[in-house]
């Protein structure tokens, strides 16, 4: 059987996957390197969780689940750092975490050695706190909100919780005034509409893996989030805080890796039907 | 084993706690308080969740220690290598505390790096995948086509920015069909979990026991 020549549109109709990675590659590493500074607008879900936070009184407390995984840091890590500025340099507020998953610990440091509370006057036990990872998920989220002191008695590095300031009259879910999860599971994002906002109406603010949005919209939509945003819009949140970082560097990532898919998509069609009418497929 | 310590007593145990947290959500009885023993069950729950990730790694151990003792071809070097993973981690974590630099080093050096790559490997997949996948071959694919392709111009910021009539396009599209399609499943989901929480609970549904033969399943 002899090889058939390929036309024009059999190849542009059949990139080799090698040559759409290589492309992809070179479109992503050179705004990294040379950023493009694209405009980035500011969505309203990411306004509507700038200003639930800025309109929080003095003296409100915060729990913040740190509940994603080493796989989605780059994109829900600035996310977190952002709003930890915001909270930081606010000021007033009491940022109360705890990690629903293994590495949300480790991953917490690492947030804070991005952010350097100090640049705020911030401390730890008086302004903000690590309660630990809190094994179960669920059962963790439920047992938290009854009463903290009763599911641990320790911060994450071994001490005592009644020694540190920021836990004077905290305890369960009633003494909190907003929940935020960053996270990488939906047993995470769920469970916590389930355990905190149906028992006890707490305020909350959910960012998850941009795939996983469509499986929370639900929840926005029926009024248990008050705004849900994905990791990849970072970018926007450093915007309002000012203090561009790494996901603003991403944006211009996110941009030119669309537009090539866009391209790719238009490509493919035009291939599909050159081919199609100058009768080389039926 | 009899009957009683394999299906009755377990049973008896999920039914039990299930009431008990159904109580605790939905009936308030003066004098009983089913808060605080809904709170330590929760506690125990836990504590048996802590236990079971250390019971994990002591099954590991055991299957792939059979794997190294038996040279099984093709997995018995990737065994070794798990366990003096889990030892490595396990000693640096014990000995200098699980926030130490030495510890953090370790984990940002080869697990973080390690995973952030793998999950960033799927933008590759899905490069490809877009390409090939979205094309207008029938109504259907045509629609997807429509759909994907506003979607896509809608999260670069650069294109709504420059473009902003696609933002509230892409906005209803989340906020309609895509609302609607997730509720639908959530809902049938939510349904089914029900069921089969209520079947637990009686003890028609067995699968949590393990493997029962038909006189241990009953009726």
């Amino acid at each position: 059987m002899g090889k058939e020549s390929k036309t024009i549109w059999d190849r542009l109709e059949d990139i080799p996957r090698e040559v759409l990675y290589g492309i992809l590659i070179i479109t992503f590493i050179m705004p990294m390197l040379f950023p493009i500074g694209f405009p980035v607008p500011i969505s309203p879900e990411v306004q509507r969780w700038y200003n639930f936070i800025d309109n929080l009184p003095a003296g409100s407390a915060i729990m913040i689940d740190f509940g994603y995984s080493g796989g989605g840091e780059p994109e829900l890590g600035p996310m977190a750092v952002a709003v930890y500025h915001h909270i930081f340099r606010k000021g007033g507020l009491k940022a109360i975490t705890m990690s629903t998953s293994i590495e949300g610990t480790l991953l917490w440091d690492k947030a804070m050695a991005e952010i350097n509370p100090a640049q705020y006057g911030r401390q730890y036990g008086v302004d903000y706190i690590h309660i630990g990872y809190i094994t179960g998920t669920e059962t963790a989220m439920a047992a938290v909100g009854k009463s903290i002191r009763a599911t641990t008695t320790t911060d994450y590095h071994g001490a005592s919780l009644d020694s540190f300031p920021i836990m004077n009259g905290i305890d369960n879910a009633g003494d909190f005034s907003l929940l935020i999860c960053y996270t990488t599971g939906g047993d995470q994002s769920e469970g916590w509409v389930r355990q905190w906002y149906t028992t006890y109406q707490t305020p909350y603010l959910c960012a998850v893996l941009a795939m996983m949005v469509p499986t929370m919209l639900p929840y926005q939509k029926a009024g248990q989030i008050v705004s849900l945003v994905s990791g990849a819009q970072a970018g926007q949140m450093e915007l309002l805080v000012g203090k561009p970082a790494r996901g603003i560097k991403s944006a211009d990532v996110i941009t030119m890796t669309h537009i090539l898919c866009l391209v790719l998509v238009v490509v493919g069609n035009i291939a599909y039907f050159g081919k199609k009418f100058s009768g080389g497929k039926k | 084993m009899s009957v009683l310590v394999k299906r009755t007593i377990p049973i008896a145990i999920v039914f039990l706690t299930a009431l008990l947290f159904l109580c605790e959500f939905f009936i308030t009885i003066p004098g009983i308080d089913f808060k605080s023993t809904a709170t330590i069950v929760n506690n125990w729950g836990i504590i048996l969740t802590a236990f079971t990730l250390g019971f994990g790694a002591v099954n590991l151990f055991i299957f792939h220690g059979r794997h190294i003792s038996r040279r099984t071809k093709g997995q018995w070097p990737f065994s070794l290598w798990l366990l003096i993973v889990i030892i490595l981690f396990t000693v640096v974590g014990v000995s200098t505390g699980a926030s130490s630099s030495q510890y953090t080093w370790l984990y940002n050096s080869s697990y973080f790096a390690l995973s952030a790559t793998v999950y960033s490997s799927l933008g590759f997949y899905m490069t490809s995948g877009i390409y090939r996948a979205l094309r207008a071959k029938n109504i259907e694919s045509g629609l997807l086509l429509i759909v994907g392709f506003i979607v896509l111009a809608r999260n670069a910021p650069a294109i709504a920015a420059g473009f902003p009539p696609i933002i509230p396009w892409a906005a209803w599209l989340s906020a309609v069909p895509t609302t609607s399609a997730q509720r639908g499943i959530m809902i049938g989901a939510a349904l089914g979990a029900l069921a089969l929480g209520i079947r637990t609970m009686i003890g028609r549904e067995t699968g949590f026991l393990g493997k029962l033969t038909e006189a241990e399943k009953g009726g």
